[in-house]
C-alpha cells in the first residue's frame, strides 16, 4: 500500500564553493552565539532544499529557534512534542503518500526531516523514532547531539559523556565524577534491529561537506534513514563560543566522535585519524570536565580506546555500570 | 444504495469512516475499540478504502501520527479505550489548539487500576477540558451517524476542532444493532472532501506551525478555542439539520426527550443505558409514575441553555453518572455539576440528585431504575433531596 | 466583544508566516560585544566563514568576488575569525564603531 513517490535525487556537493546559496534556515533566531545545533540545522536545511517539511520536537532547536511567534524556517515546519517527533513525521509522510496517490496534491514527495535532540531521539523520543524506522516511512530522522537536555538548562541525557558536569549530575563528595553512566550508542540502536533502514550515518559540523552530502544521500533513499550529528554546545560544555568547530574537530581527533556510514550492512569510515590524540586534549577545553581526576580521565580513555576499534559496531566496552562502580 | 445491516458499534464506526473516505488511519489495539480497526484494516487490505493504515506503536503515537497527517491536509481517524485514552493525553491540547479536526473514536472503558474491560465514561471524560468536541452514541445507528456528523462539524472553517466520538464499550461497541446505511452519494452530499485552507504543511506555501509564545500571549491563544466553542453550537445545529434532511433522520442536536410531556421526574443520561431507562420508564408509567428521560447528545459543547430550559419543567431530575470525578463538588460524577450550573439562573429549578450507575461495565438493571425513580419521588414529597450522590445498587 | 492588545495577538492556530530571507522579529545584531572585521586583500574565498556561521552572516556578494558581513544579525561568536584560513578576519570591539550596537533596553 505504501509506495514512495520520490523520484528526485539530490546530487552530492563537491566543494564548499558549490554549496547552494539559498538559506532554508535564515538569520534571526535566538540560539546562543556559536551554537553547534543551529549550524548543523542550517547545513541540513540547505542540503535538503526547498521541497522540504521540517519537524521540530521540543528542545533547543524548537524553543531557541521559535521564540517568539517567529521562526527561521524558510520551508514548512511544525512543532511536535519531544516524545513524538518520529510519530508526527510518520503521519505527515502517510498523509502525503495518500494525498499524492489520490491526486489531491501534485508534486514530488517532499523531504520530511525530523530535527530531534539527543533526548528526543534516544531517550523520551526513542519509542517514536524506532517505530518510524520499523514502519519504513520515507523520512530522514536527524539527531543533533549536544550531549545534554540543553534547552532546559543542561541536564544529563543518554548521550552525555561519562564524567560530565550537568545540573542533574553535579560532582560532589559522594559522586566525584559527576556523571557515572556511560552513554548510549545511538546509531547502534537504529542499526541493530530495523529491517527497513538501509542507511545510518554520523556527521559533524567540523566536516560540513561530509555532513551535507550525507544528508542528501539519506534523502535519496526511499525509506527511513538516520543521521547522528555532533553539534558542540558552548553553553552546556562550557567552552568559548568561537571554538565550536575546534571542539568538533578535536572530538574526532581524539576518538570521542567517529564519522562513519552504515549502508546495507557495511561500515565505511570517514576522516579516521591514523593516530588518536589523548582524550585529555579534548576534555581540557571544556569546563564540564574540569572536576575530573586522572583516574576518571583514564576511564574515559579506556572506553574510547575500546570503542574506536570498531565504531558503530557492538563491542565489549569497559563501561562499568553504577552498581559495579565503587 | 441505502441498505440496512446488523452491525456492532465498532463495525458501524468503521463503515462511517470508510464512507467518509479518510486518508490516514492510525491503529493500536486495546479492548474494546479494537474491532473497529480490525474492520478498517480489512477494508484497506481488499481495496474498499484507499487510506494509509499506520500501525502506531502506542496510543500516544496514534494521536501524534494523526496530528502530523491532519496538519499535512489529510482527513484522519484514530481511536482508543480506557488507559489508552489517558496515555495519549499529552497530544490532546496540541491537536485542538493547532485547530486540527482529528477524529478519535472512543469505545469507553474503565480506567485502571486494575484491568477492567467494562464500560465507563471516565476515560475520555477526564479529557473534557482539552478543547475537543465530545458526545455519546446510544446504539450502533447513532454511532454510525455521529462519526459522519462530527467530521462535518469539526472540519467546518468556523470550527476546525477535533472530536471524540464516543460509544459505550461492549454495550454499543460489541452488541449488534440495526443500522440503516446511506448510499455513498448521500454521504458525499453531506460531507464534502476535507478542505483545510492555507494552513497546511505544504512546501508550495510554507508556514511555521506552533512557534513559542510569550506568557502574555497565552490567554489570547486560549481565547481562540474559547471563541471557537462560542461559535460552535450554531454550526452543530446547522449540521444536524443538514444530516436529518439528507439522511432522513430526526436527531435533536442537543437533548433527546422521551415521555417528558407530562413528566414530573426525569432521568438525565448519556450513552447506552438510555435504552434500559426507556424500558424502565414504560413500566413505571404503567404503575402511574410520571417519569421521563432526557438524553444528552453532546457533553462538549455543553448545551447550557437547552439543559436549563428543558429541565426546569420537571420537579426532580436524577442524573445518571457513568463516570467518576473524585473529590468534586458533588463527590460524584461529571454531569451533575454541569446540570446544576445550567439550572442556576433559571427561575424555576427542579430538585437534582445523581446516581452513580453503570460504572466498571456493570449493567443498570431495571430494578435500579425503579429504585432511582423511588428516590426521586421521595425527594419531591419531602421537598428536598436526601443527598446529591447515590451509588445505585450499593445502598439500601 | 473582545479587545485584544495589538502586541499580544496570536495568529489562528499559532500558525505564523515562514520568513523569506531573514527573520526580522528576532534581530540579534545587538548581542555582540566584538564584531569580525575583514581584510579583503588577504581573503582567498575559502568559504570557511560562509559555511560555518550558524547565523548565515557571511555571504558571497552578487559578483561572487567578496564575502559580505551581515551586521543586523551577527551575534559576535567569532567562529569565523577562529576558522579563517588566511587571517583575513580579525575581531574588533563593537563600540569602537560609529554604528556600534548597544544592547536594547527592551529586548523584543
Amino acid at each position: 500500500m505504501t509506495v514512495s513517490v520520490k523520484t528526485q535525487t539530490l546530487p552530492p556537493i563537491k566543494k564548499l564553493r558549490n554549496i547552494p546559496r539559498e538559506e532554508m534556515y535564515v538569520p534571526g533566531h535566538r540560539t546562543c552565539a556559536g551554537c553547534g545545533p543551529a549550524l548543523q540545522y542550517r547545513l541540513v536545511a540547505k542540503a535538503a532544499g526547498p521541497n522540504t517539511i521540517l519537524l521540530g520536537p521540543t528542545g533547543c532547536m524548537y524553543v531557541a529557534n521559535a521564540s517568539y511567534l517567529c521562526t527561521p524556517y524558510h520551508v514548512p515546519w511544525i512543532h511536535t512534542q519531544i516524545t513524538n517527533g518520529g510519530a508526527v513525521a510518520s503521519g505527515v509522510e502517510a498523509a502525503y503518500q495518500a494525498l499524492i496517490r489520490k491526486g489531491k496534491w501534485e508534486g514530488e514527495l517532499p523531504n520530511i526531516i525530523v530535527m530531534a535532540g539527543d533526548g528526543g531521539s534516544s531517550d523520551i523520543g526513542l519509542q517514536a523514532m524506532s517505530a518510524l524506522m520499523y514502519r519504513g516511512h520515507d523520512v530522514l530522522f536527524v539527531c543533533y547531539d549536544n550531549e545534554s537536555y540543553a534547552n532546559t538548562g543542561i541536564q544529563t541525557s543518554p548521550t552525555t559523556p561519562y564524567g560530565s558536569n550537568t545540573t542533574f549530575t553535579p560532582p560532589g563528595k559522594a559522586v566525584p565524577e559527576g556523571k557515572k553512566l556511560f552513554p548510549k550508542d545511538v546509531p547502534q540502536l537504529v542499526i541493530g534491529g530495523h529491517p527497513a533502514v538501509k542507511y545510518v550515518a554520523t556527521a559533524s559540523v567540523a566536516y560540513p561537506l561530509d555532513l551535507m552530502n550525507k544528508v542528501r544521500k539519506a534523502l535519496n533513499f526511499r525509506g527511513p534513514t538516520f543521521l547522528h550529528i555532533h553539534a558542540p554546545c558552548p553553553k552546556g560544555w562550557k567552552f568559548e563560543e568561537s571554538k565550536t568547530i575546534e571542539m568538533a574537530r578535536l572530538a574526532i581527533q581524539t576518538g570521542m566522535w567517529s564519522l562513519y556510514e552504515w549502508e546495507n550492512g557495511e561500515y565505511k569510515y570517514q576522516h579516521k585519524p591514523r593516530e588518536y590524540k589523548p582524550v585529555g586534549e579534548y576534555m581540557k577545553h571544556q569546563k564540564r570536565f574540569a572536576h575530573l581526576t586522572e583516574e576518571h580521565i583514564a576511564k574515559m580513555q579506556a572506553f574510547v580506546d575500546a570503542r574506536v576499534k570498531a565504531p558503530g559496531v557492538p563491542v565489549n566496552l569497559p563501561a562499568p555500570g553504577p552498581r559495579e562502580q565503587a | 444504495m441505502a441498505k440496512e445491516m446488523t452491525l456492532s458499534g465498532c463495525a458501524a464506526a468503521a463503515q462511517a469512516v470508510k464512507m467518509a473516505k479518510v486518508d490516514v488511519i492510525s491503529s493500536y489495539p486495546i479492548r474494546p475499540y479494537t474491532a473497529a480497526m480490525m474492520e478498517l484494516s480489512k477494508m484497506v487490505a481488499n481495496g474498499e478504502l484507499d487510506a494509509e493504515f499506520v500501525h502506531g506503536e502506542g496510543e500516544h503515537a496514534q494521536l501524534a501520527i494523526v496530528y502530523g497527517a491532519s496538519a499535512a491536509g489529510a482527513r484522519v481517524f484514530t481511536g482508543s479505550s480506557g488507559v489508552g485514552v489517558t496515555y495519549a493525553f499529552e497530544n490532546y491540547s496540541p491537536i485542538s489548539g493547532g485547530r486540527l479536526p482529528v477524529q478519535m473514536m472512543i469505545a469507553d472503558r474503565a480506567l485502571d487500576p486494575p484491568g477492567d474491560f467494562g464500560s465507563e465514561h471516565t476515560d475520555v471524560m477526564s479529557a473534557r477540558d482539552q478543547g475537543w468536541i465530545m458526545g455519546w452514541a446510544e446504539n450502533p445507528q447513532e454511532a454510525f451517524d455521529n462519526h459522519l456528523i462530527n467530521y462535518r462539524i469539526g472540519e467546518d472553517r468556523r470550527v476546525m476542532l477535533p472530536q471524540f466520538v464516543c460509544q459505550d464499550g461492549y454495550f454499543v461497541s460489541h452488541i449488534p444493532g440495526k443500522v440503516l446505511l446511506p448510499d455513498q452519494a448521500q454521504v458525499d452530499e453531506f460531507l464534502p472532501p476535507y478542505s483545510p485552507g492555507n494552513h497546511v504543511l505544504d512546501p508550495k506555501k510554507p508556514f511555521s506551525h506552533g512557534p513559542q509564545i510569550r506568557p502574555d500571549q497565552g490567554a489570547i491563544m486560549d481565547l481562540q478555542r474559547g471563541q471557537a466553542f462560542l461559535d460552535l453550537p450554531q454550526v452543530i445545529e446547522e449540521v444536524i439539520d443538514s444530516y436529518n434532511r439528507i439522511m432522513g433522520r430526526s436527531y435533536s442536536p442537543w437533548l433527546e426527550q422521551f415521555m417528558t410531556d407530562d413528566a414530573e421526574l426525569v432521568f438525565f443520561i448519556q450513552g447506552a443505558h438510555a435504552a434500559t431507562a426507556r424500558h424502565a420508564i414504560r413500566h413505571l408509567r404503567q404503575k402511574g409514575v410520571k417519569v421521563g428521560l432526557v438524553k444528552l447528545r453532546f457533553v462538549r459543547p455543553w448545551p447550557t441553555q437547552q439543559v436549563g430550559e428543558v429541565l426546569s419543567r420537571f420537579k426532580a431530575v436524577g442524573v445518571i453518572e457513568t463516570s467518576t470525578s473524585y473529590g468534586n463538588a458533588t463527590r460524584g460524577g461529571n454531569l451533575l455539576p454541569e446540570v446544576r450550573t445550567s439550572l442556576y439562573d433559571v427561575p424555576t429549578r427542579p430538585l437534582t440528585t445523581s446516581f452513580m450507575a453503570g460504572l466498571g461495565g456493570d449493567v443498570i438493571p431495571l430494578e435500579e431504575f425503579y429504585w432511582m425513580a423511588q428516590k426521586l419521588g421521595e425527594a419531591v414529597k419531602a421537598g428536598k433531596v436526601e443527598k446529591h450522590v447515590y451509588w445505585a445498587g450499593l445502598e439500601n | 466583544m473582545f479587545n485584544i492588545p495589538k502586541d499580544r495577538t496570536v495568529p489562528f492556530g499559532c500558525v505564523t508566516p515562514a520568513p523569506v530571507e531573514e527573520q526580522p522579529m528576532m534581530i540579534t545584531g545587538n548581542w555582540r560585544e566584538f564584531r569580525p572585521v575583514i581584510d579583503q586583500e588577504k581573503c582567498n574565498l575559502c568559504m570557511n566563514c560562509v559555511t560555518w556561521c550558524p547565523d548565515a552572516c557571511w555571504q558571497l556578494d552578487a559578483s561572487e568576488e567578496e564575502v559580505v558581513w551581515n551586521a543586523k544579525y551577527c551575534k559576535g561568536c567569532l567562529i569565523c575569525v577562529n576558522e579563517c584560513s588566511t587571517e583575513a578576519l580579525g575581531k574588533a570591539y563593537e563600540l569602537d564603531f560609529p554604528d556600534g550596537v548597544v544592547r536594547l533596553e527592551k529586548p523584543f
